[in-house]
């Protein structure tokens, strides 16, 4: 009854989800038409997608419904060697983006070579977003504001895997963020103190280009249970022809991450570190007037626990997590460091998996930052999640 | 007399349905495992009518027994199983008394999951057999990040075989 009634609950006030229908495929003798047509042993084509519904609550505000994100994604096997990949992404309802499309080529058993509008590998939720793999309704802050997620952008690159040494690895070059355009009187800045790099991303639309950057991740998986990652991100940033050679029209930007997750019977934990150096900032600032910090920081750390047996098929997961973020981790000598901006959140919740593909989660945030005097709004928010 | 033509009818038949990419690799992990060169292969012939209450497939000569210098070293299975996006083609191989001694995955066909291929992730399943306990996702065989879908499918494509060896032995085909 208690279970009911939590269930109940928890649906009434919201839902997000989780998993693949390959999931479903495997683990249920029957299929439908629709999984038989996914079961791609004999289909070049595969459909699948994810969406997540929120509902965010700040406390003494009214509160906010959304389609946060809509995505469908279609793969097409070519041959055994060929394969296209691509999301189509509807934001709000009413955006519309294509998240990724690549060519992948495998030009052996454990390395492809891969073109076209692709994700960045930095950090855990810039690749695995899908809702049902994190906790909480929203993403960790971080991965907003230091890694700006869903961070795209077009490139080629080679990734593959050492079965024997347990390890992965990516490299790529992509197309950098765009720094500032010009309306033909002054130069706009895209890029800003309170959340970095973020305003910058190009996302593949008739994006600028005047320079390489160069971004790789190393993967470990050889301890059981435990996966870590090393990721980096170097270049500069894109202008146009007519700002590129005003001073502060581009930055240099370095992005480090470290990250692990692990996972053990009843109990997952994951965490991860992010700090990102930015050249030139000073006089970027004094080009757009913004007040872009030399350095962004952030991390956070997340323990979970479900609470229902290994062997239902349904999972509760409660967790918490605490993060920092900083994206005036440091500033240049003309910038004045904003400790607004240095800030963190205690996130407390429950993912509640119905089934693999689908999750309902709820959780409450405890917001604060260094700004002396200053009080930020908790939130409350529930969400609903599918992937498959 | 008959019947022994059709049996080689029937395997050089079937040698033809697990390709030959495929089986070359197999070969070679088999090769490396027992540190041998020379072996051979006898496809263990399943009935269509066992076949069809296995949950394990076994139609495509896919399960064979390994043989050196006339002796039985050991047992082979070749299954394929569900990543995201695609399939992936596996090796199990079996001492003589159908414990697993090892597993390898032989090809991985998409980009998210490969951490599958891992030695020291596969080496969860050895020494499982059809009377040891069931192999559970999450509890005795741990799971890795990031590659959730393929570890759950290649977990109960595992626990699928060792079932049906069940089956097979029950029925005395093996």
């Amino acid at each position: 009854m208690k279970k009911l009634v939590l269930i109940t609950a928890l649906f009434i006030a919201n839902m997000a989800i989780s998993q693949t229908i390959k999931d479903t495929i495997v683990s249920d003798i029957q299929v439908n038409s629709a999984q038989r047509m996914l079961n791609k042993t004999d289909t070049k084509l595969t459909i699948g997608g994810y969406g997540e519904i929120t509902y965010n609550q700040p406390e003494s505000l009214n509160g906010e419904l959304d389609v946060q994100r809509l995505v469908m994604m279609f793969g097409y096997k070519f041959n055994d060697k060929v394969q296209f990949f691509t999301e189509i992404e509807y934001e709000h309802v009413k955006e519309v983006f294509v998240e990724q499309a690549f060519v992948n080529y495998s030009v052996g058993d454990n390395i492809s070579l891969r073109g076209g509008l692709m994700l960045v590998p930095m950090g855990i939720v810039n690749e695995y977003h899908e809702p049902t793999t994190f906790n909480g309704v929203e993403r960790p802050s971080g991965d907003n504001k230091i890694v700006p997620t869903t961070w795209r952008e077009i490139g080629v690159g080679v990734n593959g895997r050492i079965p024997d040494a347990s390890l992965s690895y990516q490299a790529y070059i992509f197309n950098g963020f765009k720094s500032a355009e010009s309306d033909g009187d002054e130069v706009n800045g895209l890029l800003k103190g309170s959340n970095g790099l973020r305003g910058g991303r190009q996302k593949g639309i008739q994006s600028t280009v005047s320079s390489p950057t160069f971004s790789a991740k190393l993967d470990y998986y050889g301890i059981l249970g435990l996966r870590l990652g090393l990721s980096g991100y170097f270049g500069e940033t894109q202008a146009s022809d007519d700002i590129q050679d005003i001073d502060g029209a581009i930055i240099g930007v370095s992005m480090v991450g470290l990250d692990a997750r692990y996972k053990f019977q009843k109990f997952e934990a994951r965490g991860q570190f992010i700090y990102a150096s930015l050249n030139d900032t000073d006089l970027y600032n004094e080009l757009t007037g913004k007040d872009l910090g030399s350095a962004l920081m952030g991390y956070y750390v997340e323990g979970g626990y479900n609470v229902l047996p290994i062997k239902a098929k349904q999972r509760l997961v409660a967790f918490a997590r605490y993060e920092q973020y900083d994206t005036h981790a440091s500033t240049e000598d003309n910038t004045q460091r904003n400790d607004a901006y240095n800030r963190n959140d205690l996130t407390v919740g429950l993912s509640y998996h119905i089934v693999n593909g689908v999750v309902v989660k709820g959780d409450y945030q405890f917001k604060n930052n260094a700004l002396s005097g200053s009080t930020l709004n908790n939130q409350l928010n529930f969400g609903i999640g599918v992937w498959f | 007399m008959k019947n022994s033509y059709l049996l080689l009818l029937m395997l050089i038949l079937l040698s033809f349905i697990i390709p030959d990419k495929i089986m070359k690799k197999a070969d070679k992990v088999i090769a490396k495992y027992y540190e041998i060169e020379n072996f051979s292969k006898e496809t263990i012939v399943v009935s269509e009518e066992i076949n069809s209450i296995t949950p394990s497939e076994f139609g495509k000569s896919n399960f064979f027994k390994i043989h050196s210098e006339n002796n039985l070293i050991g047992y082979g299975y070749i299954g394929s199983a569900l990543s995201k996006t695609s399939d992936f083609d596996y090796l199990v191989l079996f001492d003589s008394e159908m414990i697993i001694i090892k597993s390898k995955v032989l090809i991985y066909r998409e980009e998210y999951g490969g951490e599958i291929g891992s030695k020291r992730w596969l080496k969860q399943f050895n020494g499982k057999s059809s009377t040891s306990d069931e192999v559970i996702y999450g509890d005795n065989i741990v799971p890795i990040s990031g590659a959730t879908i393929s570890v759950r499918s290649m977990t109960r494509s595992i626990n699928d075989l060792l079932k049906s060896i069940k089956t097979l032995k029950n029925k005395k085909v093996i």
